[in-house]
């Protein structure tokens, strides 16, 4: 198990050495009636652009707080986290893209319009938005889908729209909270194949929450792994199974061997 | 045969027994006047009735604006303020347990017998419910959405107009007929109490006169309005709600 | 600040409190600054004193009584009535796919326009009173007893079933105890519509009961006397309906 300090090494390919997202040194503690509860302790790691990084950790663990805390959705009480050497405070559409566990679409608008909502606040026009809108339903295979409403929408499909529309606005930082977790298995092992895909055509920076073990081994450049809380990042597993991932690499014994370390670490309190 | 088959047949034997019970004098006409005899006064003074229909109608217009336009505005604030919700919610439920009609001749005292004192006892009579059931309604938004919508950069005025306002329009409607039907009916009590015009007027007049087919007629116009504003409202709410989700 | 106190509920019923206090203060200042005629609204200073004298007086007392009477008579009627009628509807499933649907359409007519009605037919006697509240409240009961029978979960039933219980163990045990808060809740709206009807035909047309009062003292501008039935009647709606609340709330902990 590698020791805390070796954890602040940026990892990055040697062409770039963009570091895309840094959190340093971050806590959090809930203030209750009279005791502070902590939630997060001293968290600190980079990760490199164009890295798919994934967080994964027991329930309750704060990694979804501490996406929260990524996305400028919350402050924590100690600490700070930059992109692109910027402090996040406040909520950065231009930089960071936030896709929800629950696709929280508006019900009230199609597919394309909801896509073409972060747009809308911008107040680009009304044509620009569409055009834009129908090319990332393309890019997520949501071709001619544009017109349809959530409720007419599988989970599946809503997840595609949600991801859509994390990725209107271009943004380097994709920030994924358990975004699969909703939806019944063969749908996420499709829409994992789905993320990777648009991963590679779009090559950002993606930070994916999960609680799923394969689902991390599956996806990620690297695997950052949590305690229970108060949470902690206790480990730092580099995947190196080649891409693009397979479904056949799930039977193999590299897959098995990483799977095995995230839980050894989790499961032990 | 079929649930609905038997509630039309007894629909049908009620309208037959309406016309043929007083006819055949197993009711008296003073109580029941046949059904062929209440509509037929309703179509010889119509113009009397329509006449009444429209102040009626006036008022209740302005009722609605008091107790929907401020039932709705102060049961959304209320619902979406915590602090308030939970310091006045119970206030307003408790409040509701008092039979507001006592309030009238305290009102008609105050705003005379005119249609002034209508359109505030109406007004009041439904902002309660109105407020209460808004403020309900209000919580069932999903604060996901908001958050959503903060992630991708929105300001609170644009939480308001593209979030809130929209998923709020079910909640509203809903507000709107539950407040119109107890307008409505506060109208036409008031009208019935104290009052020298309008629907409400005309019943209690051909009652003290014993006129069975008028008081009768009267009745079933103000039934007729009852029915057709819930029906306009729901067909609002259908048509402004394609989108709702069958949770 | 303000998230913290609502979480307690001893600082909110203060807060509470505090803004009757200022209720009650602004309702003595209006009139006594001349903002409103004192004649058309008198303050808390002429009201309560004029409710204790009233409440003093023996035709006072009477009236209250008869009213009393009156919703009790209707109330003790309507709920066996109504509960019956609505347990019934909920166990054949036949009559309630017949019945049903006629019930919510009732629900929805007005029953108050209703009251002409049974002043011509019936006078403005005691009873007409207790008939008018009768048919306000049954279908609620109807409606509410109904519900209650249907909220019972079939597996609660299946599982008696099977540990062998008997149907009075069953009704005893399994229905009665799931249907109590609703049925609580049934009766606390019922009140209120008794309540509500019995006060409307008082006031409509009446030689007795707190109704015909109110309605009296309306038409000669008596004011203080007004305003102070009003004040009586809207605090005893109020402890009633709080009472029956916090019975449901003892009966309904363990509700989700």
């Amino acid at each position: 198990m590698q020791r805390m300090a070796d954890l602040n090494v940026a990892e990055t390919p040697a062409a770039t050495c963009a570091v895309s997202l840094r959190v340093d040194a971050l806590s959090h503690a809930y203030a209750g009636h009279d005791v502070t509860t902590p939630a997060l302790a001293d968290i600190s790691f980079e990760v490199g652009s164009g890295r798919f990084v994934v967080i994964v950790g027991p329930s309750g663990c704060g990694k979804s707080s501490l996406l929260l805390m990524m996305a400028g959705l919350r402050r924590p009480t100690a600490g700070r986290i930059l992109c692109a050497g910027r402090p996040i405070e406040t909520p950065d559409p231009d930089r960071i893209g936030v896709v929800f566990q629950e696709a929280s679409l508006f019900p009230w608008l199609t597919a394309a319009e909801n896509v073409a909502f972060p747009l809308a606040l911008r107040h680009t026009s009304r044509a620009a938005r569409r055009i834009r809108a129908l090319e990332m339903l393309k890019l997520v295979g949501l071709d001619g889908f544009g017109e349809r409403r959530p409720h007419e929408l599988s989970g599946g499909m809503k997840q595609r729209v949600a991801i859509a529309r994390g990725l209107v606005q271009d943004p380097p930082v994709l920030l994924m909270d358990e975004p699969f977790a909703a939806l019944d298995e063969q749908t996420r092992m499709t829409m994992g194949d789905e993320l990777l895909r648009i991963w590679s055509q779009t090559r950002k920076t993606v930070i994916f929450v999960t609680h799923s073990l394969t689902e991390a081994v599956y996806l990620a450049d690297e695997v950052l792994v949590m305690s229970a809380r108060p949470g902690r990042i206790i480990d730092r597993i580099p995947v190196d199974l080649p891409r693009p991932r397979t479904y056949e690499m799930l039977g193999g014994a590299g897959f098995a061997a990483l799977r095995d370390r995230i839980w050894q670490q989790i499961r032990t309190p | 045969m079929s649930p609905r088959a038997i509630r039309w047949l007894i629909v049908a034997a009620i309208l037959v027994l309406w016309e043929v019970l007083p006819r055949i004098g197993a009711v008296p006409m003073l109580f029941l006047p046949p059904l062929s005899t209440t509509l037929a006064a309703a179509a010889q003074d119509w113009q009397a009735y329509a006449s009444a229909l429209l102040i009626t109608l006036g008022e209740v217009a302005l009722g609605l604006v008091i107790a929907c336009g401020g039932g709705i505005l102060a049961g959304a604030i209320v619902g979406a303020v915590p602090f308030l919700r939970r310091l006045l919610l119970p206030v307003f439920s408790s409040l509701y347990a008092i039979p507001l009609v006592i309030l009238y001749p305290a009102l008609t005292a105050w705003f005379g017998i005119g249609p002034e004192s209508k359109v505030a006892f109406a007004g009041v009579y439904g902002f309660f419910p109105t407020l209460l059931g808004t403020a309900a309604g209000i919580r069932t938004i999903d604060p996901q959405l908001l958050l959503a919508a903060r992630s991708m950069g929105a300001t609170l005025p644009q939480l308001i107009t593209r979030v809130i306002l929209p998923a709020s329009i079910p909640t509203v409607l809903a507000g709107l007929r539950m407040g119109g039907a107890l307008v409505i009916v506060g109208v036409v009590v008031s009208e019935m109490l104290i009052s020298t015009a309008g629907i409400g007027y005309m019943i209690s007049f051909y009652r003290t006169v014993l006129d069975s087919p008028h008081v009768f007629a009267a009745i079933l116009l103000v039934l007729a309005l009852t029915l057709m504003f819930d029906a306009l409202t729901r067909a609002l709410e259908r048509g402004c709600a394609s989108w709702r989700q069958t949770a | 600040m303000t998230a913290a106190l609502s979480e307690r509920p001893a600082a909110l019923a203060l807060l509470r409190l505090a803004m009757g206090a200022a209720a009650l203060g602004v309702w003595e200042l209006l009139p006594r600054t001349g903002v409103v005629d004192p004649m058309l609204l008198p303050p808390p200073s002429v009201v309560f004193p004029a409710l204790v004298t009233m409440l003093g007086r023996a035709p006072i007392r009477s009236d209250l009584l008869v009213t009393g009477a009156e919703i009790a008579v209707a109330f003790l009627i309507s709920v066996p009535v109504g509960a019956l009628i609505g347990v019934l509807l909920a166990e054949d499933e036949r009559l309630g796919a017949i019945f049903n649907p006629l019930l919510f359409f009732l629900f929805g007519i007005p029953k108050s326009i209703f009251l002409p009605l049974f002043i011509l037919i019936m006078g403005i006697g005691f009873w007409q009173k207790v008939s008018f509240g009768i048919f306000s409240t049954v279908l609620i009961v109807i409606l509410s007893a109904a519900s209650a029978v249907r909220s019972v979960r079939p597996e609660h039933l299946t599982v008696a079933r099977s540990y062998g219980a008997t149907r009075a163990q069953i009704i005893a045990r399994v229905y009665i105890p799931s249907m109590l808060p609703i049925l609580l809740e049934a009766l606390r709206i019922a009140i209120i519509f008794t309540f509500t009807a019995v006060i409307l035909a008082e006031m409509y047309a009446s030689r007795t009961g707190i109704g015909h009062q109110i309605a009296g003292w309306g038409e000669n501008f008596m004011m203080p006397s007004l305003l102070a039935g009003v004040v009586a009647l809207s605090v005893i709606a109020v402890v009633i309906n709080e009472a029956i609340r916090m019975i449901e709330h003892r009966c309904s902990a363990w509700r989700t």
